[in-house]
């Protein structure tokens, strides 16, 4: 069972992610951001962030979301906050961790 | 490159290579004895060798460097000499495989300069141990130490009745000299200890080698840590030839909840909290701004040295200076790995904050090397342990000591210490004389039951599923 939840603050808008993040729930995240009007109406003036803290478990489908938000933001306007031990981990060896920037 | 040094790389290896037909011969009766009569002779000379090697380097402490050279001889020696490594090794009867070790022929060691005739010592004992000649490549900084260290060893296997020129030196420090034994076809394996770019050649010279490079040790204490118990245990490894163990501790991390009495127990124990001008200061000297790497001015120094160096004042006495740093990277010099006294310091919010922190240590220069944590809680040690990418994770143990074996736990002692493939070595073990065989497998015959009373037609029937054949194949059993 996943969560997704939203705070927009300002020029940033931080995504709430909990559970377990397997290739089916990455799926089911996906089209709620597809659908979800916060992202439909981002501007490139705002950053986007991953608070990913209640996520125990990644998929390599939801890192690949990860990767097309950050790219969406461009450049120094995505990041990954609040991650699990294992799960930074789990970016670490993605070799995405700076890409990412996972704080 | 000149003829002239493929000239002399082609007649090191041609006595080498001698050696190594003469020496595939002997038994292990042979092999022990010289083994023995060498670690004797190191270990004679273990003070000797110690004071040439501190004298040398300007590194270090030479009290430290002769419990190194102990390491080295006594240690190892004591860890080997029971094995076999000559002939018949094992036979498990139930598989029938009966294993042979067979030497690997010439090797080539290359040595580090922060800890020089104890890894000269033991890489020629482990080589002995397994029948292969060894060529030694000192750092040129710590050559006369070597060369002595390699003749003490000689002569005593020579009068054990070693093959000729089974030890040999190289004695010139160019590095298109190392180049050219690292790549030549006679060489079996190249057995690397240093830096990154040297590990680097070795793994791009086209023959095997076992390269092993740098750490970058974070040491987690844990709430439940007996805290000082753990300073204590942790001064005791980064002051130990002042921090020139690459296993050496180089960033504590602890949680605010017991931040407060962490950083007491440090002070009390005479170890200094750099203020944050102190720590650009120690900065500057400590880590060479263009690549990013430990300068080699600090590397094995005393703290009075280093703050001498570092234009600052540090009380008398002071054991290991600590820097309390807001992050981990390019921007916070001091996160990454120095040889020397110095350890970077975290304190987290919490737990999964700590470990974080860990993460991004054991990645910024360490992966796959030593990681230590201080805890009394089980659960939490077996979660580090599994968390941190380290090929040791030390507990309730100083890292330095605790990483080489033989003192603390029961690693193979070594002062070679695999870092698996994320230190892009093919091991994470300590290194030691077994992995410097070649094993041979001899299978007797032992058909196995189900392969041939199964009905074998059933795998071209291509209706069959895998459970169909499956449950056919062990009918019966």
């Amino acid at each position: 069972m996943v969560t997704f939840d939203y705070n927009q603050e300002g020029k940033s808008i931080t995504l709430i992610f909990t559970g377990r993040m397997d290739y089916q729930a990455a799926g089911e995240i996906n089209e709620i951001l597809l659908s979800e009007p916060v992202m439909k109406n981002w501007t490139p003036e705002e950053s986007i962030i991953f608070d990913i803290g209640g996520v125990d478990y990644i998929a390599s489908s939801f890192i690949r979301i990860c990767i097309q938000h950050a790219k969406q933001a461009g450049s120094g306007r995505f990041s990954i906050i609040n991650c699990q031990p294992l799960v930074k981990k789990t970016f670490k060896i993605s070799g995405l961790d700076e890409t990412l920037h996972i704080t | 490159m000149s003829e002239n040094l493929l000239e002399i790389a082609d007649g090191i290896l041609e006595k080498a290579q001698l050696a190594a037909a003469e020496y595939h011969q002997f038994n292990q009766e042979q092999t022990d004895r010289i083994v023995e009569a060498v670690f004797k002779a190191g270990f004679n000379s273990r003070v000797k060798l110690a004071k040439m090697a501190h004298e040398e380097t300007g590194m270090g402490v030479w009290e430290h460097k002769v419990i190194k050279n102990v390491l080295g001889t006594q240690l190892v020696y004591e860890s080997i000499k029971n094995e076999k490594t000559v002939g018949v090794i094992s036979f498990n009867p139930m598989t029938g495989i009966a294993e042979i070790a067979q030497p690997l022929g010439p090797i080539l060691a290359v040595i580090p300069v922060t800890n020089p005739t104890s890894t000269v010592m033991f890489k020629i004992l482990i080589c002995l141990k397994s029948r292969n000649p060894i060529i030694v490549s000192s750092h040129r900084g710590a050559s006369k130490s070597c060369a002595e260290a390699v003749r003490i060893c000689y002569e005593a296997a020579l009068s054990a009745g070693a093959p000729e020129d089974c030890i040999q030196m190289i004695t010139s420090g160019s590095r298109d000299f190392t180049q050219i034994m690292m790549a030549h076809p006679k060489i079996a394996l190249i057995l690397a200890t240093g830096g990154t770019g040297l590990v680097k050649a070795a793994y791009s010279s086209g023959n095997p080698a076992i390269g092993v490079g740098p750490g970058n040790v974070p040491v987690f204490i844990d709430e439940s840590a007996d805290v000082p118990f753990a300073v204590s245990n942790i001064i005791t490894s980064k002051t130990f030839d002042n921090g020139t163990i690459c296993a050496s501790e180089q960033a504590i991390v602890t949680v605010d909840s017991i931040n407060s009495q962490v950083t007491a127990e440090f002070q009390r124990q005479n170890c200094y909290f750099l203020t944050p001008e102190e720590i650009r200061k120690v900065e500057k000297i400590a880590i060479v701004p263009e690549t990013g790497s430990m300068s080699p001015q600090v590397v094995g120094q005393s703290v009075s040295v280093i703050a001498k160096l570092a234009g600052i004042t540090v009380p008398e006495g002071t054991k290991i200076l600590l820097a309390k740093l807001d992050g981990i990277g390019k921007e916070f010099p001091l996160s990454s790995e120095v040889l020397a006294p110095i350890l970077a310091y975290y304190s987290a919010k919490d737990y999964d904050t700590a470990i974080n922190y860990c993460i991004d240590l054991n990645y910024l220069g360490g992966i796959g090397h030593s990681a230590g944590i201080y805890a009394n809680d089980d659960k939490r040690i077996m979660e580090y342990a599994e968390i941190l990418n380290a090929g040791r994770v030390l507990v309730n143990t100083p890292t330095s000591q605790g990483a080489v074996g033989g003192f603390f736990n029961g690693l193979p002692p070594s002062l070679t210490l695999g870092c698996g493939t994320g230190g892009k070595n093919i091991t994470t073990e300590n290194i030691t004389a077994k992995n410097l065989l070649n094993i041979q497998r001899v299978c007797r015959r032992k058909p196995i039951e189900m392969w041939f009373n199964f009905d074998q037609s059933a795998y071209f029937d291509e209706s069959l599923t895998a459970d169909e054949i499956t449950k056919e194949y062990y009918k019966n059993h």
